[in-house]
C-alpha cells in the first residue's frame, strides 16, 4: 500500500535543492504537524532548511484524501497538476483534515463536539469513549481514525524527506501544542510509529520557538551585538487548532522555559463563529450530512476562509456566496464585528498570556522580546492583544511566523542527535517545563496536584496521603492531569492499587506517592506504604504513565463509582509529616 | 559584591557562557572544581557561589552548571540537575533564600565546624527584599 506515495512523490519537477548535501544519516528530522498545514525541516550540515513539495510549498496542507482504494495525503496534494487537490475536493467529505484538533479526544470533548460541522462524519455517543469518524468514497462512509490518517500522512512526508536526503529518515522531532495531555501525546506517538518514526522528543511549539530563539541571541553575543546579559522573551503561537504562549529566560545558549500555557482555541473556532454568525441558522441546516448539504457547506467554508484572511489587511469585506437550494449569504464583515463575534477566543488568549506572566513572576516591563507565531498571529486584533498585554509597541522582527516551530524542532532534532556544529550554533539547551499540574485524586473528587505546572523537568515530587477509613486495606492512586480543581475536570492517564496497608485507625497509615519526570519527559508514578515499615509491609509499585489506551472518560466516571468511597485517599496534613 | 566564600570565581551574568563551546558532550560534573560527595551539601555549594552571591552570579552558576549536569547535555541521570535546579529556585528567590538562610542558620552550631564561620551569613541590610 506504501509503495504508492513513493512513486507519487518522484515527480520533483519543482525541486531544485539537488545539491549534494552531506549525509547526516542520524539527524532526526523536525515536524511541525499543523491543524492546518504542516511542515517539515531538516539540520543540513549547516543550517535548517525547510523542505518543499512537488508543488513547491513549504507549509502543505495536513489532510488525507480517501478516494476508491487510493490515499493521498496532503504533503503532495495530489501531485500531479490535473488532479491536484482543490479546496473544495478537501472540503467534500473525501478528507480527513483537523487530526490535530481529533487525536486522542472522548467524544464527550468539546472539541469533538465542534467537529461535527466539518465536512467528514464526526459521530459521537457522549460517554466519554472515542468519536467515530469516516470518510466519503463512492457515497458512502469509510470509517478511520485520526492516528490512522496522521500515519498516512506522516508517511507520505517520510518519503519527500527521504527522496530529498537519498538516505532513509528513522527519527523525529515534532511540535505540539502545549494544550495536549500525556494521553494525546500517546497517540502521536502510536502515529509515528505506524508511519516508520521514533519519535525522539515532542516539543511544546512555542519552546520550539524559544530555541530558535536562543539561537539567534547565542548569534548576536557572537557577532558582538548582543549585550549578553539575560533576554526575556513572550512566545505567542496562534494557529488554526491551538493557541500556546511561553515565556523563556534565555543567555549563554540556555534557555529555560519559565512557563507556559495553552488552550484550545484558533483560526478554525474563528472560521466557525463566522460561519455561524453571517449564517445564524446554520446548525440547523447543516445538521445530518447530505451530499448537498457538504457542497453547501464546504462554499460557506471557503467564502469565509478568504473573508477572514482579506480581513487581515482591509478595513471591511463583503461575503457574498449562493449556498444553493434558496440559501443565499450577503454579508459585510468589519473589523469590530469580526471582535465582538471572537471575543471569547481573545479572552482565552488573554488569559493565557495573563497566567504565563504570573507563573513565571513577571510583570509585562520584565519582557524583552515579544515573539508572535503562527497562522493567526496575523489577525489585528491578536498582535494588538499580545502586544498591549506585554506593553510593547513591536513584535520581535527575525523570526518568520509560519516557519519557526518546524526549525526549532529541527534544532532540536540535530541538537538530539548530538550534532556538532563547529560554528558553535548547535550548542545550547533548553531546560523545558511540564505545561500541566500533575496528581492524583484524594478526598472524593478533588484533584491534589504533586508536580504543579511550570515546575521544571526533569523533576521529582512526592506527596504524604492516608486512609479516609479505619482498618482501610487498599486504597486506589488515579493519576490525573490539568488544570480542574476537581479529579473528573482533568485528564485521566491511569490507576492502579495500593494493597495490604495494615490496619489502622484512618489517618494513621502514610502512603506516599512519588512523581518522577524525566528529561525524554517520561512520567512515573512510584507508590506505597511509607509507615509503618516493617516486613510485613508490601513493596512498592512503580507505574509509567499513562497506562490508559482508550475511553478513559467513562473509565473515570466508573472508578469513581466503584471505588470512589471505599478507596478514597485524604492528604496527609503537614503538622503530621515528619 | 564581595564574595564570603573564595569557592569560585565567576563570570558576570551570561558574560562568557558562550565560551563553552561543546560542553555537552564533554560534561559530568568532574569539569567543576568537584565538589566533595554529594549529599548534604547546601545550596551555595551546590551552585558553587559564595554565600553574598548575588542574583546574577546565581544565575551565571545556574547555567553553566546546567549545561554540565542537565542530561540534554550530557549529564548522568536527573539527580545532579534535579539538586541543582532546587538550589537555584531557592536562592534566585529573594523570599525563599531569606527563608533558607534563616533554616541554615539554626541548624549552624551543628554544621559550623564543617564550614568556615560566617560561610552562610549574609549581609542582611545590603540585599534583602523588604
Amino acid at each position: 500500500m506504501a509503495e504508492q506515495f513513493y512513486t507519487v512523490a518522484s515527480d520533483s519537477e519543482t525541486t531544485g535543492e539537488d545539491k549534494s548535501q552531506p549525509s547526516l544519516p542520524d539527524v532526526a528530522i523536525g515536524i511541525d504537524i499543523g491543524t492546518s498545514k504542516c511542515s517539515v525541516a531538516v539540520w543540513n550540515g549547516h543550517q535548517v532548511e525547510l523542505l518543499k513539495n512537488t508543488r513547491n510549498q513549504k507549509g502543505m496542507r495536513s489532510y488525507v484524501m480517501f478516494k476508491d482504494d487510493t490515499l493521498s495525503a496532503g504533503v503532495t496534494g495530489g501531485a500531479a497538476k490535473e488532479n491536484a487537490h482543490e479546496e473544495r475536493d478537501i472540503l467534500s467529505g473525501s478528507a480527513i483534515f483537523n487530526m490535530k484538533r481529533l487525536i486522542g479526544r472522548m467524544d464527550t470533548d468539546e472539541v469533538v463536539q465542534a467537529s461535527k460541522t466539518l465536512p467528514f462524519l464526526v459521530q459521537t455517543l457522549g460517554i466519554g469513549v472515542r468519536p467515530f469518524i469516516a470518510a466519503l468514497v463512492n457515497n458512502m462512509w469509510r470509517s478511520t481514525t485520526p492516528e490512522e490518517v496522521l500515519a498516512i500522512f506522516l508517511l507520505e512526508l517520510k518519503a519527500l524527506v527521504e527522496m530529498h536526503l537519498k538516505h532513509p529518515v528513522r527519527n523525529a522531532v515534532l511540535t505540539i501544542p502545549v494544550a495536549f495531555s500525556r494521553f494525546q501525546q500517546t497517540r502521536i506517538e502510536r502515529a509515528c510509529a505506524m508511519a516508520g518514526l521514533h519519535v525522539l522528543r515532542l516539543m511544546p511549539e512555542p519552546t520550539a520557538v524559544a530555541l530558535l530563539y536562543a539561537q539567534q541571541q547565542q548569534q548576536l553575543m557572537h557577532d558582538n551585538m548582543g549585550s549578553g546579559i539575560e533576554k526575556i522573551a513572550l512566545i505567542f503561537n496562534m494557529g488554526a487548532g491551538y493557541c500556546d504562549a511561553a515565556v523563556a529566560a534565555t543567555a549563554g545558549g540556555v534557555s529555560q522555559i519559565r512557563a507556559l500555557s495553552g488552550c484550545t482555541a484558533g483560526g478554525e473556532d474563528i472560521l466557525q463563529n463566522i460561519m455561524r454568525h453571517v449564517l445564524p441558522n446554520f446548525d440547523s441546516l447543516y445538521a445530518g450530512q447530505t451530499v448537498d448539504r457538504i457542497h453547501s457547506m464546504s462554499l460557506l467554508r471557503i467564502a469565509t476562509q478568504d473573508a477572514i484572511h482579506k480581513l487581515v489587511n482591509q478595513e471591511t469585506v463583503e461575503i457574498n456566496i449562493d449556498l444553493g437550494n434558496g440559501h443565499k449569504v450577503s454579508k459585510v464583515l468589519d473589523h469590530s464585528e469580526f471582535e465582538q463575534v471572537n471575543r471569547a477566543i481573545f479572552d482565552k488568549c488573554e488569559k493565557i498570556i495573563n497566567q504565563c506572566l504570573v507563573d513565571a513572576k513577571l510583570v509585562p516591563e520584565d519582557i524583552n522580546d515579544v515573539v508572535l507565531v503562527g497562522g493567526c498571529s496575523k489577525i489585528p486584533r491578536i498582535r494588538s492583544l499580545v502586544l498591549g498585554l506585554c506593553k510593547k509597541e513591536i513584535s520581535y522582527k527575525n523570526i518568520d511566523a509560519l516557519e519557526a516551530a518546524v526549525s526549532g524542532a529541527a534544532l532540536e532534532g540535530a541538537i538530539a542527535s548530538g550534532v556538532n556544529d563547529s560554528s558553535g550554533s548547535l550548542d545550547l539547551l533548553t531546560i523545558q517545563a511540564t505545561p500541566m499540574n500533575l496528581g492524583i485524586r484524594a478526598y472524593g473528587d478533588s484533584f491534589a496536584a504533586i508536580i504543579p505546572r511550570n515546575t521544571t523537568v526533569p523533576a521529582r515530587r512526592d506527596m504524604l496521603f492516608t486512609t479516609t477509613h479505619d482498618n482501610q486495606t487498599e486504597a486506589l492512586i488515579a493519576v490525573y492531569e490539568g488544570e480542574g480543581e476537581r479529579a473528573e475536570d482533568n485528564h485521566l492517564l491511569g490507576y492502579f492499587k495500593i494493597t495490604g496497608i495494615p490496619a489502622a485507625p484512618k489517618g494513621t497509615v502514610e502512603i506516599s506517592v512519588c512523581m518522577d519526570i524525566d528529561a525524554a519527559n517520561v512520567l512515573r508514578v512510584f507508590a506505597g506504604v511509607g509507615k509503618p515499615q516493617g516486613p510485613a509491609i508490601p513493596p512498592f509499585i512503580e507505574v509509567r504513565m499513562p497506562t490508559l489506551d482508550d475511553g478513559h472518560g467513562w473509565c473515570g466516571q466508573a472508578l469513581a463509582k466503584m471505588y470512589g468511597k471505599t478507596l478514597d485517599l485524604a492528604v496527609l496534613p503537614k503538622k503530621l509529616q515528619p | 559584591m564581595a564574595s564570603f566564600a573564595s569557592t569560585a570565581v565567576l563570570p558576570t551574568c551570561g558574560a562568557g557562557c558562550g565560551a563553552q563551546r561543546g560542553s555537552r558532550c564533554v560534561a559530568r560534573a568532574s569539569l567543576v572544581a568537584a565538589p566533595a560527595p554529594a549529599t548534604a551539601r547546601t545550596h551555595y555549594e551546590v551552585l558553587g557561589v559564595g554565600a553574598g552571591a548575588s542574583r546574577c552570579e546565581i544565575k551565571a552558576a545556574y547555567r553553566r552548571l546546567a549545561r554540565e549536569v542537565h542530561p540534554d547535555a550530557g549529564g548522568r541521570g536527573d539527580e545532579g540537575f534535579i539538586r541543582l535546579h532546587a538550589a537555584y529556585a531557592t536562592l534566585a528567590e529573594p523570599d525563599e533564600r531569606a527563608r533558607y538562610d534563616r533554616a541554615v542558620a539554626v541548624a549552624a552550631p551543628v554544621r559550623s565546624r564543617a564550614a568556615p564561620a560566617g560561610f552562610r551569613q549574609r549581609r542582611w541590610e545590603t540585599d534583602q527584599c523588604w
